[in-house]
C-alpha cells in the first residue's frame, strides 16, 4: 500500500472510529493527533490504540511508543510502515 | 409552613418526538407513537413498539456531545437541557440544583451491541467507548457535567416506578431544605434484554396495548426520557419563574409479594395511593384526573381499577381517567416522569388525553370515565399518577394546578 493510500485510510479511521464531527479530509497531516485540531481526549487514545493495532497488525505496547505513533498523522503513517508486519 | 413544591420546567424525548411542544401536539391529537421495532431485528411473538424515531434520537444533540453517549443517555441530556431551559434556570441555579435520575437498563442496548459484534467477528476486541454508557448512573454523570449541577444527586433503580421515585425524593430535598431547585428525570432505551423479556413473559401486545379494553392482551415497550425542573414555590415566585403544576405529595409503599405480578387486590398500590393523598392532605372528592399506570396487561389493570375504587369509592365514576402508554408504550424507568410531564401538561393547559386505541371497555368497568380518542378539554384542580414497578414498586403522585404560587 502507498503513503498516500494509508493516509486516506488512517483518516478515515480517525473520523469513523471515534466519531469526529471532523471530515475525514479536514484533518491535518502533521499537526499532533492529540492537540487542539480534533478536540480528543483519553478515552479516544485508549481506543485508537485498540483502532490501530487490530486495523494495522502493530503494537502500540506502551505510552512512550503512543507518543511516537500519535504526534501527527503523517508520523502515524511512518510508524505503520515501519512496524507492521510482512 | 412546609414548603410547597412547584414545577417550573418540563423537557421530553418520547415516540411522538424530541420536545414538549411535540408530545403536546400529540396528545391532543390523540396520536399513538406506537409502530413497527426497527432499532434491532427480533424473532419474536411480537415487533411493535413505540421506538424514538431516528431522527429525533440523532437530532436531540450535537455530535461532538453525542458520539459516545448511550440512546438513554442523549435522551436524558436533550430533556435535562430541554427543562432547564423552560425553567430560566441560569448557571447559578443549575450549580446548586439537586439531580434525581430514574433508569433500568443504562445503556443495554450499546452494550449488546458490543457482543453482538464480536459474536459477529467485526471487532476482535472490547473497545472502551461502547461500554462506558453501561453503568445506570451515567445518565447522572452525563447531565450533570454537560448541564453544570453540582447539588446532591442519585440514581434509583425501582423498576417502573424508578423516576416517579426520582420525583418523589427529588420534592423532598425540596422540603427539607436541601436544595431550593431540584432536577427529576427518568430515561430508558429499548434493548434486546428488555424486549425478549418482556415477550418471554407473555406480557406484550403482539399489536399494540389496549389499556382498560376488553381485548387488552398486554403492554406494549416504550422509550425516551422526561425531566422537571422542582423549585420551592417561594424561590420560583420570587424569581418571577412561572409554575406549570405544584407536586402536591407522594406515597410509596411495597408489594412484597412477587418478581413480575402486582399483588392481586393491590396491597402496595393501595397504601402508595392513601399515603400521597395524605401527604397532600386532600380527600379523594378533590381529584379530577387519574393518569394511570395502565400498562395493559389483564393484571395490572383490574389491580389498579380496584385500588382506586377502593379509595376514590363513588367518585371514581365522575373522574377521567387515561393510560399515557396507549400513546407512549412503557418507557420502563422513565414512565413515571413522562407521565408525570403528561399530567403537568394536562393540568397547566386543561386538557385530559385519551386511552388511545380503547375501543369496548372492559364491561367490569362500565361505570367508569374512560376517557377515548380524541380526548377533552376540562379544568382540572388535581390529579394522580402512579407507577408500578416489577417486584411490588409502588409510588403514587399527587399533582394540582400551580395557583398560589
Amino acid at each position: 500500500m502507498d503513503r498516500d493510500t494509508l493516509r486516506r485510510e488512517v483518516k478515515d479511521l480517525l473520523a469513523s472510529g471515534l466519531r469526529l464531527q471532523v471530515a475525514s479530509g479536514d484533518i491535518p497531516d502533521d499537526a499532533p493527533i492529540f492537540g487542539e485540531a480534533l478536540g480528543l481526549d483519553s478515552i479516544d487514545a485508549l481506543e485508537l490504540v485498540v483502532l490501530v493495532e487490530d486495523r494495522f497488525h502493530v503494537s502500540i505496547p506502551d505510552e512512550e511508543v503512543g507518543r511516537r505513533a500519535f504526534g501527527s498523522v503523517n508520523a502515524l503513517v511512518d510508524f505503520i510502515l515501519a512496524e507492521r508486519p510482512g | 409552613m412546609p414548603r410547597r413544591v412547584v414545577i417550573t420546567g418540563l423537557g421530553v424525548v418520547c415516540a411522538l418526538g424530541g420536545d414538549v411542544p411535540a408530545l403536546a401536539a400529540g396528545l391532543a391529537e390523540g396520536r399513538c407513537g406506537i409502530g413497527p421495532l426497527t432499532l434491532f431485528p427480533y424473532r419474536g411473538r411480537c415487533r411493535s413498539a413505540a421506538q424514538v424515531p431516528e431522527a429525533v434520537a440523532a437530532g436531540a444533540l450535537p455530535s461532538a456531545t453525542a458520539r459516545r453517549l448511550s440512546r438513554p443517555d442523549r435522551f436524558a441530556l436533550a430533556a435535562a437541557a430541554e427543562a432547564c431551559r423552560a425553567a430560566g434556570l441560569d448557571a447559578g441555579l443549575r450549580r446548586a440544583a439537586a439531580l434525581a435520575v430514574g433508569a433500568t437498563t443504562g445503556g443495554m442496548f450499546e452494550t449488546e451491541e458490543v457482543y453482538r459484534r464480536r459474536r459477529a467477528g467485526e471487532e476482535r476486541r472490547f473497545r472502551l467507548s461502547r461500554v462506558l454508557g453501561t453503568p445506570l448512573s451515567t445518565a447522572a454523570a452525563a447531565v450533570s457535567q454537560a448541564l453544570g449541577i453540582y447539588g446532591p444527586q442519585a440514581t434509583l433503580s425501582t423498576a417502573c416506578s424508578s423516576s416517579a421515585l426520582a420525583l418523589a425524593l427529588a420534592a423532598d430535598a425540596i422540603r427539607r431544605g436541601q436544595a431550593r431547585v431540584a432536577l427529576a428525570l427518568g430515561t430508558d432505551g429499548l434493548c434486546r434484554l428488555t424486549y425478549a423479556g418482556f415477550d418471554a413473559l407473555q406480557a406484550l401486545d403482539p399489536d399494540r396495548c389496549r389499556p382498560f379494553d376488553r381485548d387488552r392482551r398486554g403492554l406494549s415497550l416504550g422509550e425516551g426520557a422526561a425531566a422537571l425542573v422542582l423549585e420551592d414555590a417561594e424561590h420560583a415566585h420570587a424569581r418571577g419563574a412561572r409554575a406549570r403544576a405544584a407536586l402536591l405529595g407522594h406515597g410509596t409503599a411495597t408489594d412484597a409479594h412477587h418478581p413480575t405480578a402486582p399483588h392481586p387486590e393491590g396491597r402496595g398500590a393501595l397504601a402508595a395511593l392513601r399515603a400521597a393523598l395524605a401527604a397532600a392532605e386532600l380527600p379523594p372528592e378533590a381529584i379530577d384526573y387519574v393518569n394511570a399506570h395502565g400498562t395493559g396487561t389483564p393484571q395490572n389493570d383490574a389491580m389498579e381499577v380496584g385500588v382506586l375504587r377502593a379509595v376514590l369509592g363513588r367518585r371514581l365514576a365522575r373522574v377521567p381517567l387515561s393510560a399515557t402508554k396507549s400513546q407512549l408504550g412503557h418507557c420502563l424507568g422513565a414512565a413515571g416522569a413522562i407521565e408525570a410531564a403528561v399530567t403537568v401538561l394536562a393540568l397547566d393547559e386543561g386538557i385530559v388525553p385519551p386511552t388511545v386505541g380503547l375501543r369496548a371497555p372492559d364491561p367490569a368497568w362500565a361505570d367508569l370515565d374512560l376517557v377515548c380518542t380524541p380526548g377533552r378539554h376540562a379544568p382540572l384542580g388535581a390529579a394522580l399518577t402512579s407507577s408500578y414497578g416489577f417486584g411490588g414498586h409502588n409510588v403514587t403522585l399527587v399533582l394540582g394546578r400551580a395557583e398560589g404560587r
